[in-house]
């Protein structure tokens, strides 16, 4: 029970993490606008050239239009293939794409194992033989799970290669970096064995997921544990879940914020809106910048600075 | 030094940084090869002695150095403080989130690197890279402003924060034109640019330092006298009527510059570096204004008859003043709209970063000059022969109308409309390279920075200008279009300093100009071979 242990808190940990991430987030004040271009919301070809809706006569008095599909349309491609570094840095790409793909599909494989886990819990199998909805579960389990394993592990491999070789990475590159690295790397080289040799049909794994939605529970006609190997995957599998969101490679879902609260952030400034309302409350901060021609003394607003002449020239 | 910088190799003394040999510049194509044996002027000794010069061959801002241990050590407690201040959102709220998730989240893949001309002209010099100053940042404010930092600097990225840290980030943070041409290709979403732009505000606001040309000479000067050319009220009203003079016997029209008219459509901002620089720009629009029959004005109250807001490169209280005057200008003179002349940085920081600022009624719509100069043009009110600009004609494209603005076709539609000779630099668009004097590079000129800027930032759009036009014989008059005041300046003086003119009949101006000399009725507005 203690591996369960240590996966609860890793999950708290993650969930607490990725909130606490996003709630930060969302609790920003308004900034100025900083928004680069392309943005992908405008409409039409515009999304493709780069325009925006201030190539507009009078723009302030037409609805302001926005395009999902246009979104979509970019960001899938960059999410699941990595667009801007293939276009970028191919030869990074070469090893950083496997690596991210390879870890999209093993947490596809952790859902898909959790939605087998579930049917166990409520007595079902999932099995080759079991039905179609348990049989395609489980090659679907298999197949996400062997492609994740061995494109991560050739990923991971590529990425620590890169930063050992290139000055260009190396030179920045801090143990903290090297570490994260090989935290992967050992994860994937416990995983990738600990499948192949000892659950290769990865009823283990759905076992040990469902020891965790029933606390401790063993599903009925279980095949048997996970093994020392499978342990150890299970604990740097939880270890790294809880492990991402504190560091910087939380980036990929950060991401989001990047692109939609900076990047893309161009909504005008309209009287009565609610950007109105935020900027007129940030505008009553009282800075403390001390450089003389900023003239703050701590009582004066950003409103009562922004209106004034600087003290002294 | 060794022989690639680390970012930690910042902190240790030396006489300088880095370098810049003419081999490592890269080659110009015939007939300017004589300019590849061409470096950066050594400065002298006395020249430099008292200030900080270390970081390579050139020198922004001359900060005094320290005179004693003491004065070091106030220089080092001013600059955490400030450093701090940068996360407060009591001192930062308008740039806190995009600072915070640039710091966080970079993966130091080095994709940026090659998208930054600065760096691949330098012959990839290691501090220009555009992930090196933000290193050096991050791992300062990891290790001194991060609780624990001192612990896990050995792990996250160590650094020593000293005076020659100091100085030369300081430095550093003038050696990047701000195109953000690295942050659009970083595949995380992290942005240089904003840390280098954060870097200057810190040492702006909090220590009171940065280039004369843009802080004394600039946003102070504009503030006090009216304008950061120096021209007061009286002094620009002069200066436009013997425009309006000019115009009459130059283009053979007669033209009304109108003043403070209360109730106008429009507010023409200029950047009144045009007034004194480029008359005919401001005569151009005026002839354009009239003969599509708008009603517009310029304002001849302080600081409402130049558009430039030098804040938005390194002080963001700055920005905001001058801002806020042009608001209260406008909607003291109750125009329907503040109209942006051709200038790139006025557009971004009325249009955009100020829209974060003004509120209630000094949210005065805005709108780029060329978004109406296109309407004027498609719409037939003007009687355009495109024949007359019967000459090769590229587009520069201003970083802060294009990438930073997303105003990118209307230029090309009314180029398309009266240039027949047209053609594309490569890249371009919201891909092009900057000036070379974007960020206030352009007006700063102290020390040796102006050959700096020419020799290095600039190079790479000196190329992409001679490879724009490379089929076209060399003693055919060629032009240059670069809608914005600041890049007019660079590229004046790359075309100046490498003998373009003579050698490849190259020149240069802006949007209206061409416009005009297309219109039937006018006398030619552009001469070649006349100043």
């Amino acid at each position: 029970m203690g591996l369960q242990i240590f996966s609860y808190l890793c999950l708290i940990v993650f969930l607490a993490a990725v909130l606490a991430r996003i709630h930060k987030q969302l609790k920003m004040p308004v900034h100025f606008r900083w928004e680069l271009y392309p943005v992908q919301h405008e409409p039409g070809e515009k999304a493709s050239y780069g325009g925006s809706y201030m190539e507009e006569v009078n723009w302030w008095e037409k609805k302001r239009q926005k395009s999902l599909g246009n979104e979509i349309k970019y960001m899938v491609p960059e999410i699941l293939l990595l667009r801007g570094l293939r276009e970028e840095n191919r030869t990074l790409w070469k090893v950083s794409f496997p690596f991210h793909f390879g870890l999209y599909l093993l947490f596809a494989t952790l859902f898909l194992l959790s939605l087998g886990a579930l049917v166990l819990v409520f007595g079902g199998r999932i099995a080759p033989d079991a039905g179609f909805f348990p049989s395609v579960v489980y090659y679907l389990t298999l197949l996400t799970g062997f492609v994740g394993l061995v494109l991560g592990t050739l990923g991971v491999i590529g990425l620590v290669y890169r930063r050992f070789n290139d000055p260009n990475l190396r030179n920045y590159s801090s143990p903290l970096d090297y570490l994260n690295l090989f935290l992967f790397l050992l994860f994937l080289a416990v995983s990738l064995p600990a499948w192949i040799f000892f659950d290769p049909s990865l009823d283990g794994a759905r076992g040990y997921i469902h020891s965790l939605f029933t606390f401790g529970g063993r599903p009925s006609g279980s095949a048997g544990g996970i093994g020392v190997l499978g342990g150890l995957s299970a604990f740097l599998s939880s270890f790294l879940l809880a492990y991402i969101p504190l560091t910087h490679m939380s980036h990929m879902f950060m991401k989001y914020f990047m692109y939609h609260s900076i990047r893309w952030e161009d909504a005008p400034n309209r009287r009565g809106s609610r950007i109105e309302a935020e900027i007129l409350k940030n505008l009553g901060f009282k800075p403390t910048w001390v450089a003389p021609h900023i003239g703050a003394d701590g009582k004066k607003t950003w409103a009562d600075l922004a209106a004034a002449k600087e003290k002294e020239g | 030094m060794p022989e690639v910088l680390k970012p930690s190799d910042i902190s240790k003394p030396s006489k300088q940084l880095v370098h810049i040999t003419p081999e490592d510049l890269p080659p110009l194509p015939p007939p300017y090869e004589d300019f590849n044996k061409k470096t950066i002027t050594e400065l002298k000794e006395e020249k430099i002695s008292k200030v900080e010069a270390s970081l390579d061959d050139t020198v922004a801002i001359g900060i005094p150095k320290p005179k004693n241990r003491e004065e070091e050590e106030q220089y080092l407690r001013a600059f955490l403080s400030g450093l701090e201040k940068l996360f407060q959102k009591e001192n930062n709220w308008g740039f806190l989130q995009p600072l915070l998730l640039s710091m966080e989240h970079c993966a130091k893949c080095q994709t940026c690197s090659e998208s930054c001309p600065v760096f691949e002209t330098s012959g990839r010099k290691e501090i220009y890279r555009p992930n090196f100053r933000s290193e050096v940042l991050r791992r300062i404010y990891r290790k001194y402003i991060r609780p624990y930092g001192k612990l896990t600097a050995k792990l996250a990225g160590d650094i020593e924060l000293n005076w020659t840290t100091m100085a030369r980030l300081a430095e550093l943070a003038y050696r990047c034109t701000l195109c953000r041409r690295c942050a659009s290709v970083c595949p995380v979403g992290v942005d240089n640019g904003l840390i280098t732009h954060e870097i200057r505000k810190l040492f702006s606001q909090e220590l009171g330092i940065s280039p004369k040309e843009i802080h004394d000479k600039g946003t102070i000067q504009q503030l006090k006298v009216g304008s950061s050319t120096g021209m007061n009220p009286v002094a620009v009203k002069d200066s436009v009527e013997f425009i309006e003079e000019e115009m009459t016997e130059l283009a053979g029209y007669k033209v009304e510059i109108p003043w403070d008219k209360e109730g106008a459509e429009v507010l023409l901002l200029h950047n009144a570096g045009e007034v004194l620089s480029w008359p005919e720009n401001v005569g151009a629009f005026a002839i354009i204004l009239q003969a599509a029959g708008i009603s517009w004005t310029l304002s001849s109250e302080s600081v409402g008859y130049d558009g430039v807001n030098y804040g938005v490169w390194y002080d963001d209280i700055q920005l905001a003043r001058v801002a806020v005057k042009h608001a209260q200008i406008a909607r003291k003179l109750k125009v329907k709209k503040i109209l942006i002349g051709e200038c790139g940085h006025a557009h971004k920081a009325l249009t955009v970063i100020a829209d974060r600022v003004l509120t209630g009624d000094l949210n005065v719509p805005r709108e780029s000059a060329i978004v109406l100069l296109d309407e004027i043009v498609q719409s037939g009110k003007l009687k355009i022969n495109p024949s007359r600009n019967d000459f090769p004609i590229t587009l520069h494209d201003p970083c802060n109308l294009v990438r930073l603005m997303g105003i990118v076709e209307p230029q090309r539609r009314i180029l398309r409309k009266i240039a027949p000779k047209f053609r594309e630099m490569t890249p371009h668009g919201v891909e092009n390279y900057c000036c070379g004097g974007g960020s206030g590079f352009a007006i700063m000129s102290s020390y040796n920075f102006a050959e700096w800027r020419t020799l290095v930032s600039s190079r790479k759009k000196l190329l992409q200008i001679l490879e724009a036009f490379k089929d076209e014989p060399l003693d055919m008059p060629k032009y240059v279009c670069a809608p914005c005041s600041n890049c007019k300046g660079s590229i004046r003086d790359i075309l100046d300093y490498y003998r373009a003119k003579e050698r490849s009949h190259l020149y240069y101006g802006g949007l209206v100009e061409l416009i005009v000399n297309a219109m039937e009725g006018m006398k030619p507005m552009i001469k070649f071979g006349e100043d």
